[in-house]
């Protein structure tokens, strides 16, 4: 190399951006569960309690729907959706079974603080069809966890409280350090829920799941403060390429 | 809830160990933590039955047996005349009054009594409060003690609205608003009901005669009073979830015993109001419809068994479900209780084929989002909250502060801030971008899928792009071209109104992203494989430091040595590296390499010691090359 024509300049390696990791978990999940069957579905963020609430058995009472836990809009004709399973009801009043979707975005509560934040990110899933069972909705979650953590993590099922399943459950994955984490909750769709959405619960039932997107990107990536996701920081941001 | 393991073990007929019992109260769904012999419980809402003692050995039952440990006051107790009436039976369906009288002297506490205090953390109060909280702790069931020479009068149960000061026995002053369960005399209110009593009434370590009042509130008529007052209570946690309306008379009997235990009774009287006869509820036996609920085929021996220990009673065809369970009322129910027992993990896997009537997904923004992450653009996340409001804008009736009162209708303030945010950390080229749902308001609300994106400093970190600015052009030619119209609109955001010292322009757009037409992004699909879980390193907090260098290469055979040298070095303390010169001179038959070097550490604020040894690292063998230099160095 004795002349200017044997230069190489240096190389000009692209300048990509990235995907906020949030959205990329999020859209990870989407393709996997629109990989076993379940369609993708959307819904809006500013709902009516009755979605929020009523149809999915939370009562007028239930702490949840305190002004103290849930923003209200619109002289509180409306709420700022507390999960995504307002989108359940959608799709059940909309389509008859069976029926498999999957609904991700953005839920809100009145919650501020180092570990809660006032908006973040679910995952969730529900099928309807004739004889949907407990034994079957372990199966799917086992295959998702597996699919999100790897095939060799340990899982477990406790059982849970929420308004619109019975029974349900929480499930957790022990960690690296021994403990077990919470990852995800489910269960076999409260029979109310379906007659509330004219689907007649003798002849059909389902099942329900819900994934907070932080909580597994965090797990994923070794995120340990949530408010890190929203920062839009570059020098963080740019590690998700 | 906290309970001590081996107050537990007295309730149980076997006597399992910690882990044991541990894990079967996991298997239960009855989440906590153990710290020594301590158990801290974390109950799900709808099971208040087991905020006690006796209610986690009604559940535990089921594995270990359970007795009862304690006595009860077994003889008649005289009926008392007490001046009550209940304005609101609705809400208190029941509730007995009982009146102790003691004789001065209390013996010292009771070893279950004691442990209670001492070893829990528990305060003592006085002995007619200390029994009272002891009892819930070992039955479930709060009750409530006045001083009974402080009820002169008719003492009242009523559900009005109120708008008057009261002192808690914990002497803090609450202004009571709104609709309140209260007990009053003459108008004077005296407790919030299920929730806190006051001070006029409370006992004190002279008390030695009490009214104590053992009730039934309706959960709906005490949720939200302890947030609304900010009043931590055991009684209203209790009340809340909903406490057992066949206990009270069994829980008044055990405040009598304990009573007996510590002091001379010198006279007792009880007097019940039954409003509402409580109807017990009943479930059909139907083992069918539980094994399809949950894909199993457990034996009816068994089935019922299990029922049968968990409190259920069978009458015939029909299961009578427990007077504390609330949580009880449908088949699915009584899965979950069979579940339970079994092991939610001992409930085997059957596969699941998914059918479908729904096959049209819904079209997300991928594409759009990988073509503007291949230019450089990052993506960010913003909260929809601001203070910046139109007449368009939708008010968030309770928000978590006046900034944040109403839906953002634009994306751009969310952007500049961002931007900013990155220009205060040193920053020098920013490309940003937002897709977000936006809500505005007019005869009803409406919803927009939006697409933000900003820019300001330098296009690029190469010797390419190094000194070009991110501008109008360059930011109309990666979205404009090719476009038959202008979709997006272009503007520049003044600097004027910023508090910056910043001068690089920023150019800005938004566009609805039904407006982009779908196929102009048809070669950024999302490709699913690509995401990929890096272990993300902690962000500095801590300024960074910047050295420019340019190299002089007159011996062209040193030249990729140079680069490769560079390109290849690492250090913990530097950030980035990269080319930001190229240039040859034939004139002088020499290559001139500009470098910029970023440091910074996650640690501290780096000393100059600390980057020049760095620097000497990463020099040491390029300077050491014949034929290559840094002038004036």
């Amino acid at each position: 190399m004795s002349s200017f024509n044997d230069i190489e300049p240096p190389k000009l390696s692209p300048q990509l951006g990235a995907i906020h990791p949030i959205n990329q978990v999020k859209d990870f999940l989407i393709d996997l569960l629109q990989d076993y069957g379940f369609t993708a579905v959307d819904g809006p963020e500013i709902e009516s309690e009755e979605f929020n609430f009523d149809m999915l058995n939370i009562k007028k009472t239930h702490p949840a729907r305190q002004m103290h836990d849930t923003f209200y809009v619109n002289n509180k004709t409306k709420v700022l959706r507390t999960h995504t399973s307002p989108v359940q009801i959608r799709s059940m009043l909309d389509s008859n079974p069976p029926l498999a979707i999957t609904s991700a975005g953005k839920v809100f509560r009145k919650d501020d603080d180092a570990t809660h934040l006032p908006m973040f990110h679910q995952v969730e899933g529900m099928y309807i069809d004739e004889q949907v069972t407990f034994s079957q909705l372990k199966d799917l979650i086992h295959k998702i966890i597996y699919a999100i953590f790897g095939s060799e993590i340990q899982i477990r099922f406790r059982p849970s409280y929420f308004p619109f399943t019975e029974p349900s459950a929480e499930v957790d994955i022990l960690s690296e350090n021994g403990k077990w984490l919470e990852v995800l909750g489910c269960g076999i769709i409260n029979p109310l829920v379906l007659e509330n959405c004219k689907i007649d619960s003798n002849k059909y039932s389902g099942l329900a799941f819900g994934l907070g997107v932080e909580r597994i990107a965090m797990l994923k990536y070794g995120v340990n403060d949530i408010r890190d996701f929203y920062k839009s920081n570059l020098d963080f941001l740019n590690q998700f390429k | 809830m906290k309970f001590l393991y081996k107050d537990l073990l007295n309730f149980l007929s076997e006597k399992p160990a910690k882990e044991l019992l541990s894990e079967k109260l996991f298997q239960l769904g009855h989440e906590h933590e153990i710290a020594d012999d301590i158990f801290d419980m974390e109950l799900t809402p709808n099971r208040g039955d087991c905020l006690s003692l006796n209610g986690l050995a009604r559940e535990l039952n089921v594995f270990f047996g359970k007795v009862q440990p304690y006595k009860i006051f077994e003889g008649d107790i005289p009926p008392l005349d007490f001046n009550f009436k209940n304005l609101c039976k609705d809400a208190c369906p029941k509730i007995s009054f009982l009146e102790i009288e003691i004789e001065d002297g209390i013996a010292l506490y009771k070893p279950y009594l004691e442990n209670y205090f001492s070893l829990l953390g528990n305060n003592k109060v006085n002995f007619f409060t200390d029994v009272s909280n002891y009892i819930s702790y070992e039955l479930g069931q709060p009750t409530h003690c006045f001083d009974a020479k402080t009820i002169d009068n008719q003492l009242i149960f009523e559900n009005r609205v109120c708008d008057e000061s009261f002192k808690t026995l914990l002497e803090s002053n609450i202004n009571l608003e709104g609709k309140n369960c209260i007990f009053s005399v003459d108008n004077k209110i005296l407790s919030l009901a299920g929730v806190m009593g006051g001070k006029s009434t409370a006992c004190s370590s002279q008390t030695r005669k009490t009214i104590i009042e053992c009730a039934y509130f309706k959960p709906e008529e005490i949720i939200g009073k302890s947030i609304k007052y900010n009043l931590v209570s055991d009684a209203a946690h209790k009340f809340e979830r909903g406490v057992d309306i066949e206990a009270q008379e069994k829980v008044l009997r055990r405040f009598i015993a304990i009573v007996q235990d510590h002091a001379v009774i010198k006279n007792f009287k009880i007097q019940t109001f039954n409003d509402v006869e409580h109807k017990q509820y009943s479930i059909p036996i139907d083992l069918e419809r539980v094994n399809k609920i949950l894909g199993i085929d457990i034996e009816k021996e068994k089935y019922l068994m299990i029922l049968n220990k968990l409190g259920f009673e069978i009458n015939n065809n029909v299961l009578n479900v427990p007077s504390y369970r609330h949580d009880i009322s449908s088949q699915n129910d009584l899965a979950e209780e069979i579940a339970r027992v079994l092991g939610y993990d001992n409930i085997k896997n059957k596969p699941i084929e998914i059918k479908n009537n729904l096959n049209e997904n819904i079209k997300h923004t991928s594409k759009v989002k990988n073509f503007l992450v291949q230019n450089g653009f990052s993506e960010v996340i913003n909260f929809p909250f601001t203070s910046v409001k139109d007449k368009k804008s939708i008010t968030i009736d309770n928000p978590l502060d006046s900034n944040k009162s109403h839906l953002r209708r634009s994306l751009k303030y969310s952007l500049l801030e961002n931007l900013q945010f990155n220009e205060r950390r040193q920053n020098d080229s920013i490309k940003l971008f937002e897709i977000s749902d936006i809500y505005s308001r007019d005869d009803h609300i409406n919803q927009e899928k939006k697409l933000g994106i900003i820019i300001s400093g330098r296009r690029g970190h190469n010797y390419a792009d190094f000194s070009k600015k991110l501008d109008f052009n360059y930011l109309n030619q990666i979205l404009n071209e090719g476009l038959d119209n202008n979709i997006f609109n272009i503007e520049e955001i003044s600097r004027a109104d910023l508090k910056t010292k910043k001068k690089d322009k920023i150019f800005y757009t938004e566009v609805l992203i039904e407006n982009i037409p779908p196929d102009i992004y048809k070669d950024y699909s999302f490709n699913k494989e690509k995401i990929n879980f890096i272990k993300y390193q902690p962000v500095s907090e801590f300024p960074s430091s910047v050295r420019d260098f340019s190299f002089s290469i007159v011996d062209f055979k040193k030249y990729n040595m140079v680069i490769e040298l560079i390109s290849n070095f690492d250090d913990d303390i530097l950030k980035d590296a990269y080319f930001f010169d190229f240039y040859e001179n034939k004139k002088l038959q020499e290559i001139k390499v500009g470098v910029r070097l970023i440091f910074q550490s996650v640690l501290c604020t780096l000393s100059e010691e600390e980057i020049q040894k760095t620097i000497h690292r990463l020099l040491k063998p390029i300077l050491d090359l014949e034929g290559v230099s840094v002038p004036g160095l």
